[in-house]
């Protein structure tokens, strides 16, 4: 593997989130006043960073070796950068609901970013390095997920459109890698419903990760929106064209789905990283540390080692926290288990006890 | 003292409604009695439903504090009532109204009680529900006519050739684009819950066989039809009603408010699933937003005593002995009952006579008791399938704080059929559902919408916005229109598809 010096001072089968933490009710309706017009943006952003720790110090109690702000600042995964990014329009910015998605159009050419970063991510970043010892990965939708659900009016083809939402967030990167970010993940959600675009995501990743010298995740998946998917289908759309990406590690799905498209990565030779998810996320059932050593165990039958890198299969956002600590738990502890056959040597893992303590509120079997 | 007339277009028009004899008497009986006029509710509906569960006039107490809610502060400025006094319209004109209204007031009239206070949902009215439809045969034998005959129009819009033919279409507009993207499953999957006698079944299965053949794509090869039903006996009849389409038709003894149960292998597989006049007839609660404060309307059932004594002459009982042999009933039903009493039932008709006396003269007295939080008011519990079907009463609380005073129906048990029956939806499936709802939360304070009774089984209009708000919260766009394949009856087409 040829990691950045970040990737590699961490375990072998490093664990990590792929970024979005739960949301409690009380959140959502906080949330939502805030988009009624209801509490202001200063009160919504301190509730933002009381959460944030509270997310990061879950992760850190259940052992997870890279953590994630959780994107609780976001209302949703697209309306948070749209309505940041200059030229794009939303006629209503109220919303019934904190999650649903904005109505945006473009009706001129996106500006051009030069040296700003307008979407103000490396600012979130710095705050959630402030509050944690731990490697972070921070995460972004990418921008041909961002591109979908703006109305075009502005590009003949929707391609330009992709490309120039691209352009500013290279500049977002740019600036985060600035303000010491050191691994950052596209986000993908909408990819797998438009596989015959591939190319055209790619392209526009490129476009992203060019000259951010970080370490780079791509996450796709079959989307997660209120834990059902968007799309059904095989990775397999994904090759060859996502060879030619510059990023470092796929982040995919595989623990709802089933894991028989670790043979297509395999078999088109990907010789990076992978994040392999291990714990399905559309579902409150707690797996078994054993089922998740069972999982990473069928991907080293395909895989090396330390192409590994262990995470559930897409954002927690719609687990309750009790179910998604007890997940996160076990994901660790069989992660251990995994680690130890490999190494041979006893590893730091939570045993029976610390993870009653993650898990107190769960019932005997759901979480364990 | 507050005085809510909901139907007020019928004091306008031909035969409106005179306020003079159908209110104003019980107001001058209030007036007359040891109440705080202050703290007194009067509340006027038109119930439509011939068979209801009401009298003329009840009292309903308006509980202050419970001791779920102890400690639980109670906001400034609520107005606190004390009773609320409900009128049926329609049959007030002609009845004593001053009269009974003040009985009423003197102290609680002789009945016959047949259970304890508790949620509308969990009342024994769903048992008699639930004996209806498992014991439909003897209900029909009894009263002569089949229970589609009962419903309005003689017939269920299920069984409409235009609506099966415009789903049908739906779905091969699907298909193609599926199809042209190397995306479409081998199998696929139609689900309906309430297959009642299969006529909507071989409906649609014959215009689907038909259409098919015209698109020419083979999408009948690839159909699994599974027809879905409470009781085996109906889907085995059922099954005999699609005899020539069996080689796709699979069938399912389920419980409606849990399809994933028996279906939770077709997760986000299943391309439609229909549901036709099923969700009115599920249990629910009903909440009310009063005076700035919430309640849960609590219900206890109750033979009035003169139809109590008439009741128990003929099954040679005393009143005091119908409660048990009532929940006898329930629990064995008409054709075990003579074995279990043969003292009270000497055969099958008495012990169907008595059930159908027992419901005919069933009613329901209420209650408001004040909820401690909407968050702590389980809407439908946790399945424990996938963890995540909780539905928690804050989805009640843009609805409830929507205005002025309110009450609505919970839908509990449509509720958990629908979430439940969304997880089994493709992504780019559609939930289609005929049925009565109510489309607009102002549809409450202007209307009754039930509990009634069409023959032996419970109807409740169907809470609408409340449906459509958990169905986005879900990920999916909720729409209403009015049945378009006939005209002048209440049944509302809802379509539920992914959102986004």
């Amino acid at each position: 593997m040829d990691d950045r010096a970040d990737l590699a001072d961490l375990p072998l089968l490093p664990t990590t989130v792929v970024g979005s933490y739960p949301v409690p009710e009380w959140m959502e309706r906080l949330k939502t006043e805030y988009f009624r017009g209801r509490m202001s943006a200063v009160q919504l952003q301190d509730v933002h960073e009381m959460a944030i720790k509270a997310a990061l110090r879950d992760q850190e109690l259940a052992g997870i070796d890279i953590v994630s702000d959780g994107e609780l600042r976001r209302d949703n995964d697209l309306d948070y950068f749209l309505a940041r990014i200059p030229g794009i329009e939303i006629p209503h910015t109220a919303k019934d609901f904190y999650f649903d998605y904005y109505d945006t159009r473009v009706r001129a050419p996106l500006p051009e970013p030069g040296d700003a970063a307008p979407l103000g991510l490396a600012d979130d970043f710095a705050f959630t390095a402030t509050q944690t010892d731990r490697p972070i990965k921070f995460s972004f939708t990418g921008p041909f997920s961002l591109a979908r659900r703006v109305r075009n009016e502005a590009y003949p083809d929707r391609r330009d459109l992709v490309l120039a939402i691209a352009r500013i967030l290279n500049a977002e990167a740019r600036a985060l890698a600035a303000r010491g970010a050191r691994m950052l993940q596209i986000d993908e959600p909408f990819l797998a419903g438009y596989p015959q675009e591939v190319e055209t995501a790619v392209e526009a990743i490129n476009i992203v990760t060019a000259g951010v010298d970080v370490t780079w995740g791509l996450h796709v998946c079959y989307g997660n929106r209120y834990a059902r998917p968007s799309w059904e289908g095989h990775y397999d759309f994904l090759f060859p064209a996502v060879l030619e990406t510059t990023v470092d590690q796929l982040v995919l799905e595989f623990a709802r789905t089933g894991y028989g498209d670790l043979e297509v990565v395999a078999k088109h030779g990907w010789d990076r990283r992978l994040g392999v998810g291990v714990v399905d996320v559309k579902s409150g059932r707690v797996e078994t540390p054993e089922e998740v050593a069972a999982r990473i165990r069928g991907a080293l039958d395909l895989l090396a080692p330390d192409q590994l890198v262990i995470n559930p299969d897409c954002g927690l956002r719609n687990l309750t926290g009790e179910v998604a600590r007890a997940k996160l738990a076990a994901m660790v502890a069989g992660t251990a288990q995994v680690r130890r056959e490999l190494t041979g040597r006893p590893m730091d893992d939570p045993g029976p006890d610390d993870l009653a303590r993650l898990t107190p509120g769960l019932p005997e079997g759901a979480a364990r | 003292m507050l005085v809510d007339f909901r139907p007020h277009t019928r004091l306008r028009g031909d035969g409106r409604v005179d306020l003079a004899t159908s209110l104003l008497p019980v107001v001058e009986a209030l007036a007359e009695a040891d109440v705080d006029l202050a703290k007194v509710r009067v509340v006027s509906d038109w119930v439509q439903y011939r068979e209801n569960f009401r009298e003329v006039v009840d009292l309903r107490p308006i509980l202050h504090s419970v001791p779920a809610a102890a400690g639980v502060p109670v906001s400034l400025g609520v107005r606190e009532d004390d009773l609320e006094v409900a009128v049926d319209v329609r049959r007030s004109q002609d009845a004593p109204l001053k009269e009974l209204t003040a009985a009423l007031l003197r102290g609680a009239p002789e009945r016959i009680v047949l259970e304890d206070w508790g949620r509308g949902s969990r009342s024994c009215i769903w048992d008699f529900n639930a004996l209806y439809w498992s014991a439909l045969e003897l209900w029909e034998k009894a009263t002569g006519r089949g229970y589609e005959q009962a419903l309005p129009g003689g017939e269920s819009d299920a069984r409409n050739i235009d609506a099966a033919r415009e789903l049908i279409l739906g779905l091969f507009s699907v298909w193609d684009r599926l199809a042209e993207s190397n995306a479409l499953p081998d199998e696929l999957y139609v689900v309906e819950l309430g297959v009642g006698n299969g006529g909507q079944a071989k409906v649609f299965l014959d215009v689907f066989r038909e259409l098919d053949l015209a698109h020419g794509r083979g999408y009948y090869r690839r159909l699994r039809y599974l027809m879905c039903d409470y009781s085996q006996h109906v889907l085995d009849l059922a099954r005999e009603t699609v005899a020539d389409h069996l080689a796709h038709v699979s069938s399912f003894a389920l419980d409606a408010t849990r399809p994933a149960t028996a279906l939770g292998f077709l997760q986000y597989k299943v391309f439609l699933v229909y549901v036709s006049n099923v969700y009115d007839n599920l249990p629910t609660d009903e909440v009310a937003q009063l005076g700035g404060r919430t309640y849960c309307v609590e219900t206890r059932a109750y033979l009035p005593a003169a139809a109590a004594e008439g009741i128990a002459a003929a099954a040679g009982a005393t009143p005091a002995e119908l409660p048990g042999l009532v929940h006898k009933l329930l629990r064995l039903g008409p054709a075990l009952l003579p074995e279990a009493a043969p003292a009270h039932f000497p055969d099958v008709d008495s012990a169907v006579d008595f059930w159908r006396r027992t419901w005919s003269a069933l009613r329901l007295e209420e209650r408001y008791v004040p909820l401690p939080g909407l968050d702590a008011y389980t809407i439908v519990p946790a399945t424990g399938r996938d963890g995540l079907t909780t539905l928690s009463g804050e989805l009640l609380r843009p609805l409830l704080e929507s205005g002025a005073d309110l009450r609505m129906h919970v839908n509990n048990g449509a509720l958990a059929s629908f979430v439940d029956s969304l997880m089994l939806l493709h992504p780019f499936g559609t939930l289609v559902c005929h049925d009565l709802f109510v489309t607009d939360v102002n549809g409450y304070r202007t209307h009754f919408r039930g509990p009634g009774k069409y023959d032996g089984s419970v109807v409740n209009w169907v809470n609408g916005p409340l449906l459509a708000h958990v169905g986005r919260r879900h990920g999916f766009d909720v729409t209403y229109e009015p049945f378009r394949h006939r005209s002048g009856g209440n049944i509302v087409t809802m379509t539920a598809q992914t959102r986004d």
